[in-house]
């Protein structure tokens, strides 16, 4: 068995209903976010939001993140809980959004310039060097975005929000449209985040279950209920007590496939 | 890697690719042809490219020209600085609610016509300048807001969003997005629009012909029916165009660097 404990409460999701016109996206989605902590290990959280394309995944996204507001129901983080605002909580939509006019040091710096240190230019420059460094992104810091392959603005845009100092990252669909081989880049990428910081908390809004699960420590799925309008949260997978969080080269375990199987059916 | 074979048939299929060296042999061949039927096609009232050749080596002659070149430049400078100035201040506050009426109501200025307003606009000017330079930027700021707010309309609402998650307020994410991200966008229509302005020049030019200008040379060879003059002033006034185009092109690219490369996947 994994060994764990699960701490303070980080992020509240309560009663979340969103309507467009009569039209109901969302239907009491509730869920919280534990900090979970490892002996010897500094780990932030990796939560999976699993659904069918369509199902209201993104409008969830942007409910958690402040930046629509909700018909009814309120988003609480941190440890004081309190309501979530536009800029708490760092974005990283499914197309990579970076300033097209700016170059990468210069998008990284910006990122930094709203962290709320003050710091002078070189400091700024030594730590966007080295956490470019770190994401392997050194060789491209004096090129414009459009200049960079799918995979390094993602993780450019990731270390922008990382820089920001946003301990929650929102990912929309971060393994859309990559291989098999960039998909395993990404997972150790997202790792990476997550260790940065015991309260780094990443959660992954995807329809990609396989790849998805295999990073998190807790899933929920958002479905529909029979004969019910809006999606909602059927299902908390707790991969942790399941004893597959934090395996390496979990994809290849028959009985995580299975699990994997299961969910898809719920979905 | 070798440069594939044009086929004849690429150059009749829609996106056939032809390559650079056969596109410069299409464009002068399309030419020459043009030139040809011209100058097959003219010699009665419509003067031959012989004899608009030779007209235009005379105007280039005479030192007239250059005065009236470079009075039309001026003026077309002049009102192009202003009506950017004019058109830019109304384009960005058109996402301010308040502004918003204003900018439309510009807009659809462009279905005003600028005959019906000269009387009116010789009563608000005190002078021929005055009055040449209020109707250009009439005339041309309704069609440079069209274009600039079109722009700003355009913009993906993520970038706002990316703003608001790196903890920009309201003004610095329409700095950030709005003014410096779309820059290269205002430069793009400025050469776009500029056309517009060269146009209008030579109409407005008629208005007040005691400063001279290409205009007032176009007007007065019309009036005496000096047709191999008219259409030589109109090659030159085509050609000043283009080059001012590709001139802006180049300032583009040069001034927004990232203009030039195509986003990877």
């Amino acid at each position: 068995m994994l060994d764990y404990k699960k701490e303070k409460l980080l992020l509240k999701a309560s009663n979340i209903n969103l309507k467009y016109d009569t039209r109901q996206i969302l239907r009491d989605v509730n869920f919280e976010i534990f900090n979970v902590t490892r002996p010897d290990v500094i780990q932030g959280q990796v939560i999976s939001l699993i659904g069918r394309s369509g199902i209201g995944k993104t409008q969830l996204f942007k409910i958690l993140s402040g930046l629509i507001q909700p018909t009814s129901g309120t988003v609480l983080i941190g440890e004081e809980q309190r309501p979530v605002v536009a800029g708490e909580v760092g974005v990283i939509p499914q197309n990579y959004i970076l300033f097209k006019h700016r170059t990468i040091y210069n998008n990284l710096k910006i990122g930094l310039a709203n962290s709320g240190r003050k710091l002078s230019e070189n400091e700024a420059k030594d730590i966007i060097e080295d956490h470019a460094k770190q994401f392997d992104l050194q060789d491209h810091l004096k090129k414009f975005p459009a200049q960079l392959s799918g995979g390094q603005r993602q993780r450019v845009s990731i270390l922008q929000q990382v820089l920001t100092g946003n301990k929650f990252i929102l990912l929309d669909e971060p393994f859309s449209g990559l291989d098999p081989i960039v998909k395993d880049k990404v997972d150790e990428l997202l790792m990476k985040v997550s260790h940065l910081n015991e309260e780094n908390t990443l959660i992954i809004v995807s329809h990609d279950i396989i790849n998805t699960l295999a990073l998190s420590d807790t899933a929920f799925i958002l479905a529909q209920e029979p004969g019910k309008e809006g999606a909602t949260i059927t299902e908390v997978v707790d991969l942790m007590a399941m004893g597959y969080a934090w395996r390496p080269g979990i994809k290849a375990d028959h009985t995580f496939l299975d699990l994997v199987l299961n969910i898809k059916s719920k979905l | 890697m070798p440069t594939p074979k044009v086929k004849a048939a690429d150059f009749f299929l829609p996106f056939g690719r032809i390559g650079k060296s056969a596109a410069g042999i299409l464009l002068a061949g399309e030419l020459i042809l043009a030139l040809v039927a011209w100058q097959l096609s003219g010699g009665g009232l419509l003067p031959t490219p012989s004899r608009v050749l030779t007209s235009m080596t005379k105007i280039l002659s005479e030192s007239y020209f250059f005065d009236n070149f470079f009075s039309t430049l001026g003026l077309v400078l002049q009102a192009m600085g202003l009506s950017i100035v004019i058109a830019m201040v109304v384009s960005y506050l058109y996402l301010i609610p308040v502004f918003t009426p204003i900018a439309r109501f510009i807009m659809k200025c462009r279905y005003l016509t600028l005959t019906g307003l000269i009387f009116l606009f010789t009563l608000l000017t005190s002078n021929g300048h005055s009055l040449k330079i209020s109707l250009l930027i009439f005339g041309i700021v309704p069609f440079f807001v069209t274009s600039l707010v079109s722009v700003i309309d355009s913009i993906d609402k993520a970038e706002f969003e990316l703003c608001k998650s790196l903890r920009m307020t309201n003004w610095e994410a329409w700095w950030e997005v709005v003014i410096l991200g779309q820059l290269d966008q205002v430069f793009e229509v400025m050469r776009q629009n500029f056309a517009i302005s060269w146009i209008m020049i030579t109409m407005v030019e008629g208005l007040n012909m005691s400063e001279g200008g290409l205009g007032a040379m176009l007007i007065k060879s019309n009036k005496y029916i000096d047709l191999g003059s008219v259409f030589g002033i109109l090659v030159i006034i085509f050609f000043i165009g283009v080059c001012s185009d590709y001139l802006l092109g180049m300032l583009r690219k040069w001034f927004f660097p990232y203009t030039t490369f195509n986003t990877r996947n």
